[in-house]
């Protein structure tokens, strides 16, 4: 059986890099990706012939070059036999290109493939930035007149959720201070400085109940992962990750379901994580670790609980007890989260499937989760309308 | 259902189409309507052409109960430049009595009235350049139509 895996991956630390259109010199994705790709088939060990599908996530429209792929093609000069292309689907936009990868490996068309995403958005204003993302989340003509904004449902979130389960607002916010711990250690996190619960608690009001700390600041990032057979994993002699089970459920619904339902369920999270924990032939409790795309606090917690990582009612208080820091029995977002490693949305998920190799393959340093063995990636879009899970193994050479 | 009429134009004008056409006229007269289909009989909101429970295309329109309660609320203090003169501003998640979820402005809500499972209306903001839907908490403070209306402009529009 040849299961895909990850041999390689490279990726700038999450930051403001978006020059102005009136810079002097100015800061362009194929230059930063380019590096990168090549960092990333040298840690892979591997040859630039080897690769032979490119699959990218698309960038923002402000990325001037378009058909951003096809150029990469061009301006690293590989010839590819297996596909070239982009994918887009919101916030699980680079989950797509990594999973794309995977399926170019299942398919047998490629025996390397690299999932490139590069986000490029901090010359933007805020509000400017949101003019158009209004149109992302929600109907355009039935919800975006009224003004919602992408982490407005989030916020509506965390108002149900600490209504139904009488969760206080301080447990919400205790994830932040946990992830900011993490991303302490993370040498690609954009905020590293320790935080203090009183910190988050003070900061001005975003969405309420969520403050600035407790949403996900804007920031530029790049990442590449190089994907692989598994035969070619192996020949490479060093560790590697292996994806082992995938699950994915649209509930078809887009922010809200028009038949009235329990939102703070994240069904889709419920259905995908079923899914893979059956076909990676495993249960939640054999899981060590999980990245999850969480943008706000509230998000970590209701995703963590869908997919059993923590109880019902109790994602905050886990948080807060210890339960899921590093250390703890199940930590959750090691890499520091979309809080805090920050999150360039369109390359977000492959960040997240950067720390789930990084810890399979003992490299992540200071924030290694001890005997990791099992990781789960979790990725969605909307509002938790769809997620997208890998579970990945540790493989020894 | 209620209207308030209130000075200015709509910060996000909704398109309508052909068919969404009925909705938007039916507001604009304080009508609340939407599409039945008629092979399973399933509700549905936006009003669509085509039933998403079943698929069939023998949709009918019915006047609905603008009646709910509040499923979930936020107050947005940061927001895309279209909408920055009004904020902050509350939006909210309304279950119908219907059996239909809906997403809108709150407007004239205030500390007592704002929560979680409480009743609330929805009604019609009258904008000079047409309608949008929104909500009121139903146990709201009994003063006159004009009142209403000036705490309404107050919501939308004079907060900076």
């Amino acid at each position: 059986m040849n299961r895909p895996a990850i041999i390689g991956s490279s990726a700038l630390p999450v930051g403001r890099y978006q020059t102005p259109d009136d810079a002097e010199h100015h800061v362009v994705e194929h230059e930063l990706l380019a590096k990168l790709v090549v960092d990333a088939i040298a840690s892979a060990g591997v040859d630039k012939s080897d690769v032979s599908s490119i699959i990218c996530a698309q960038p923002r429209s402000y990325t001037r070059q378009k058909y951003f792929s096809t150029f990469m093609a061009n301006y690293l000069r590989l010839q590819c036999e297996g596909i070239v292309m982009e994918t887009f689907g919101n916030g699980l936009t680079a989950a797509l290109a990594f999973d794309k990868a995977l399926d170019e490996i299942l398919l047998g068309r490629a025996k390397v493939v690299l999932a490139l995403a590069i986000n490029m958005e901090t010359s933007t204003p805020s509000s400017e930035h949101m003019k158009d993302s209004l149109r992302t989340t929600g109907d355009v003509d039935f919800h975006a007149p009224s003004g919602f904004t992408p982490i407005s449902w989030y916020a509506m979130d965390a108002m149900r959720y600490m209504h139904e389960y009488n969760v206080p607002r301080t447990a919400l916010a205790s994830v932040a201070v946990k992830n900011r711990r993490h991303a302490s250690l993370n040498p690609l996190a954009q905020y590293r400085d320790p935080i203090t619960l009183e910190d988050v608690l003070k900061q001005r009001t975003i969405v309420e109940p969520l403050g600035l700390y407790e949403v996900p600041p804007r920031g530029d990032g790049a990442c590449v992962v190089v994907i692989a057979s598994e035969d070619v994993a192996k020949s490479l002699k060093k560790p590697y990750s292996v994806v082992r089970g995938r699950g994915f459920f649209h509930e078809g619904a887009h922010q809200i379901n028009e038949v009235p339902n329990s939102m703070i369920d994240f069904v889709a999270a419920q259905r995908a994580s079923a899914t893979a924990y059956a076909n990676a032939g495993v249960t939640v409790a054999d899981i060590d670790f999980a990245e999850i795309y969480a943008p706000c606090t509230i998000v970590e917690v209701l995703a963590s609980e869908a997919i059993g990582l923590t109880t019902r009612g109790r994602g905050a208080f886990s948080a807060e007890e210890g339960v899921t820091t590093l250390g703890g029995a199940i930590p959750i977002s090691t890499s520091g989260g979309l809080t805090s490693r920050g999150h360039p949305p369109y390359a977000t998920p492959l960040y997240n499937a950067y720390e789930v190799n990084e810890q399979l393959c003992s490299m992540a340093g200071e924030r290694q989760v001890a005997d990791a063995r099992l990781g789960l990636l979790m990725n969605e879009l909307g509002n938790y309308n769809a997620a997208l899970i890998h579970i990945l193994e540790a493989m020894s050479p | 259902m209620k209207c308030f009429p209130t000075a200015g134009v709509r910060p996000y004008p909704p398109r309508v189409t052909s068919f969404t056409a009925k909705f938007w006229q039916s507001l604009q007269h304080g009508q609340l309507v939407t599409t039945r289909c008629g092979a399973c009989n399933a509700l549905t909101f936006p009003p669509k052409p085509v039933c998403p429970h079943c698929w069939a295309d023998k949709q009918e329109w019915t006047t609905i109960s603008p009646n709910g309660v509040l499923y979930s609320y936020t107050r947005i203090h940061a927001a895309p430049a279209q909408f920055s003169q009004a904020l902050p501003y509350e939006v909210g998640i309304v279950d119908l009595k219907e059996n239909l979820r809906v997403a809108c402005r709150l407007v004239n809500t205030s500390k007592e009235t704002l929560r979680l499972d409480a009743d609330v209306e929805l009604v019609a903001i009258q904008y000079e350049d047409g309608p949008l839907l929104a909500a009121i908490p139903l146990q709201i403070r009994r003063s006159t139509d004009i009142k209403f209306l000036t705490d309404i402009s107050d919501m939308l529009y004079m907060k900076s």
